[in-house]
């Protein structure tokens, strides 16, 4: 930093030719007393104390934080065991809404109600014209939605009608009626009878 | 050893402190090097068998049951769906001091029966006891509580999921059911869509570890857990309400005319959805073991029937459509056509009778559409019919659905032709004859029928649903027009014999179909008959396809009388359910007789 150039030369330098090798150094070399240092110690309290804080206070922390997670833990599985309960019941609840709605039942009720269902259906359309043709439904229901009851034993049931034995025979006089179907005529009976050749065996 | 002499001197001096301490070392350096020995044993030799063991205090590895899919309806009703359930399980050592009172108390809360149970809850030398499977899961822990709360102890509960179709039997030969589920294995699906699509239906199990701490997850602790994959649902095109009335009118069909069983179809015309597959007999899929195995498959689907004269209307389209005939076509039909092997004769006795095109299909003559049919070129019907979709599965993802029966090569005689051009000789299965005739019903594009919405694969691999359906040109359009004019003529009062199909105020077109059916025993043509009825409506415009079999009525009813009412009652509940009004036009006037 000092350059020898720029350096004010000390007034009255008594050793003004004394060559001026090294004249840093022993500037530098020159030994002074140290001045005694202050007792300026830290007070060791404050740092103690601050230690010791911060140590009760993680310790303590932690604990508190591991506490928390434990009781929380605790939570975890009293709710999971409700949500699984709840779940359970939404469920059943679920399924009974599902039996509540179930065709069958609702259309008992519909027919314990005196519902029917239409024969032909009909619209009504906005300017009062009707589309279709309104057939009145018949009193008595066209469906019957449960099964026929299973016939009787045969120790209860009445002495059985003549069997129809021509309905097995395959024969082309096959006129016994008791179709479902209203309004079919003889001939329907035997629609479409096929042939009665013996080639036709397999 | 060296102990014994150094005792010697104990009674009257403690010895000198040398040899005691240097005894003491001794004693010490030994028992030392015996953990020396334990620590190397423990850490250096078999360290991996105890790390597991420690771990495993307090480990708990559970699965995470995967959810298994619904099957719904096209309008997201269920058909089958699940339901957490459990299993109560006693451990009869801790049971069978209270027997009779806790069996009365399960008795009396879950319904299940007293004797079997106090049984049950004393076996002796079992540890493991069921009391009831498939309780809903709700009920289950209430009823232990209940238990726990009197002093009842050794019942617990586990996971026991259960299935419910809450339509009972409306689409239980489709839908299929679960076995009792297995324990360790799961779900059991023995039959239908259940089965057919297991895969996509049942999911992936996760599995969770974790330590626990007095019942209690312990927070820090490795925990893994591998979330569930649910089972996708499975949506299907069936209306569950349509499906309904269309069984109870199947039912009411076959019981009052005595027949032995029966299908029916509902097609939406248009998408070639099947709206309604019945089956009847059926079964209550929630109690399948109480029906009959043989109830518990889709006839429709499984059993092949010659198809009778249902099968004239495609015939005879094909007919049109290659331009040989006209709907008004003469036909001259003679009492009996004797050809080469054999006569064929009509179903009603008549003289020689001058018939059109369309009153050969009104009437159903036989022997008008054997005539009519000889105009084919060779192969020329056949193919036709292959175009309809007859000889070939449906593939709308039912298992076991028969292809059918078309003859080929050299079975194809000239015979054979005559008979199939009226329907025998042949044979389908009931959801193939309906899409063939929704063909017509279509315009003459024939549509693949699909049962499921959108697109599911099934266990074998194969993707079947709605977006997998294709359409094929099978007839022009006019000769599907006059197709459908012919049939109409079917259900008039005065032209046809099936006035019982008619819908009133609505156009319908459709065909009856009486079929020699060959008997289980003698696999021949035993005198039983199937009597069908397939048509559409309205006429001019169709929306839907219905079609009705009855197996072998013992009434003694044919196609028009016992299939017709069942028909115009369904086509009459699904114009109505679906708001279809009436068109409006005149119905066809096609002249029958000339």
């Amino acid at each position: 930093m000092s350059s020898p150039a720029a350096d004010p030369r000390p007034p009255g330098a008594v050793r003004s030719r004394v060559p001026r090798i090294a004249e840093a150094a022993v500037e530098r070399a020159r030994l002074t007393v140290v001045p005694r240092a202050q007792a300026v110690r830290a007070a060791r309290l404050p740092f103690v104390v601050l230690i010791s804080v911060l140590m009760l206070g993680g310790v303590v922390g932690l604990l508190m934080f591991n506490t928390s997670m434990q009781q929380t833990s605790f939570t975890t599985t009293t709710l999971e065991g409700r949500a699984a309960t709840l779940l359970a019941r939404e469920q059943e609840l679920t399924a009974e809404l599902e039996e509540l709605r179930d065709p069958q039942r609702l259309a008992t009720a519909a027919r314990a109600q005196g519902m029917r269902t239409p024969v032909a259906p009909a619209f009504l359309l906005p300017d009062g014209t009707v589309r279709g043709e309104a057939v009145p439904t018949p009193e008595e229901d066209g469906e019957r939605i449960t099964a026929k009851a299973p016939p009787l034993p045969g120790i209860l049931a009445p002495p059985p009608p003549p069997p129809p034995a021509e309905d097995r025979t395959g024969d082309r006089d096959r006129t016994r009626s008791g179709d479902t179907g209203a309004g079919n005529r003889d001939r329907e009976r035997r629609d479409d009878r096929k042939t009665r050749n013996d080639q036709n065996r397999r | 050893m060296r102990r014994t002499p150094q005792q010697r001197p104990r009674g009257s001096t403690r010895g000198s402190p040398q040899v005691r301490l240097r005894i003491g070392f001794v004693l010490i350096a030994m028992v030392l090097s015996v953990f020396g020995a334990r620590l190397v044993q423990l850490q250096g030799i078999d360290p991996n068998s105890y790390a597991p063991m420690a771990l495993a205090e307090g480990l708990r590895e559970v699965v995470l049951p995967a959810e298994r899919g619904d099957i719904l309806d096209r309008n997201g009703e269920p058909l089958a769906t699940s339901v957490e359930g459990s299993m109560i399980i006693a451990d009869p050592a801790l049971t069978a001091e209270d027997a009779p009172e806790l069996a009365k108390l399960l008795a009396n809360r879950l319904g299940v029966d007293y004797f079997k149970v106090l049984e049950r809850l004393r076996a002796e030398g079992s540890r493991f006891e069921y009391v009831a499977r498939q309780v809903p899961a709700a009920r289950a822990e209430t009823v232990v509580d209940v238990a726990r709360e009197r002093g009842f102890d050794g019942l617990t509960v586990r996971r026991d999921p259960v299935r419910t179709y809450p339509g009972g039997d409306v689409a239980a030969n489709l839908v299929g059911f679960l076995g009792t589920p297995d324990p360790e294995e799961g779900d059991q699906p023995l039959a239908g869509l259940e089965l057919a699509f297991d895969a996509q239906l049942s999911g992936t199990d996760g599995s969770a570890r974790y330590q626990v701490g007095a019942g209690n997850r312990l927070p820090l602790a490795d925990s893994t857990k591998v979330d569930a994959v649910d089972g996708a649902d499975l949506t299907t095109t069936i209306d569950r309400d349509l499906q309904w009335y269309t069984q109870r009118v199947l039912r009411q069909t076959v019981e009052d005319s005595r027949a032995d069983s029966g299908f029916a179809v509902v097609l939406d015309s248009r998408t070639g959805d099947l709206l309604a597959v019945a089956d009847h007999p059926t079964f209550d899929a929630n109690a399948p073991a109480e029906a009959p195995k043989g109830d518990r498959i889709s006839r429709a689907m499984t059993d092949v029937y010659e198809p009778g004269s249902v099968q004239k209307v495609l015939t005879l389209g094909a007919l049109i459509d290659a331009g040989k005939v006209t709907p008004r076509t003469r036909i001259t039909v003679p009492p009996v056509l004797n050809r080469q092997d054999s006569p064929i004769g009509d179903w009603f006795d008549h003289g020689t009778i001058r018939l059109t095109l369309a009153g050969v299909l009104a009437k159903s003559s036989n022997i008008g559409t054997v005539l009519a049919a000889d105009q084919f070129a060779d192969g020329e019907l056949r193919d036709y019919l292959t175009r309809f979709g007859l000889g070939r599965r449906t593939g709308i993802g039912v298992l076991g659905e028969s292809p059918g029966i078309l003859p080929s090569g050299s079975l194809w005689t000239s015979q054979t032709e005559d008979r199939i051009a009226f329907g025998q000789a042949l044979s389908v299965n009931a959801v193939q004859m309906a899409a063939a005739v929704n063909t017509i019903a279509n315009g003459g594009v024939r549509v693949d029928p699909s049962l499921i919405e959108g697109s599911a694969t099934m266990n074998d691999g194969s993707v079947v649903g709605t977006e997998q359906a294709r359409t094929e040109r099978v007839l022009s359009e006019r000769a599907a027009r006059q197709t459908a004019a012919m049939m109409e003529r079917v259900v008039d009062p005065e032209a046809g014999v099936a006035p019982g199909a008619a819908v009133p105020g609505y156009r319908v077109a459709g065909k009856t179909g009486t079929a020699q059916a060959v008997g289980e025993e003698c696999a021949c043509y035993d005198g039983s008959f199937d009597v069908s009825f397939a048509g559409f409506a309205p006429a001019d415009d169709p929306r839907f396809t219905v079609y009705v079999v009855v197996k072998n009525p013992g009434n003694g009813g044919g196609g028009g009388s016992v299939a017709g009412p069942a028909f115009a009652k369904l086509m009459s509940f699904t114009l109505r359910r679906y708001g279809v009004p009436p068109t409006g036009a005149e119905p066809s006037k096609l002249p029958v007789e000339w």
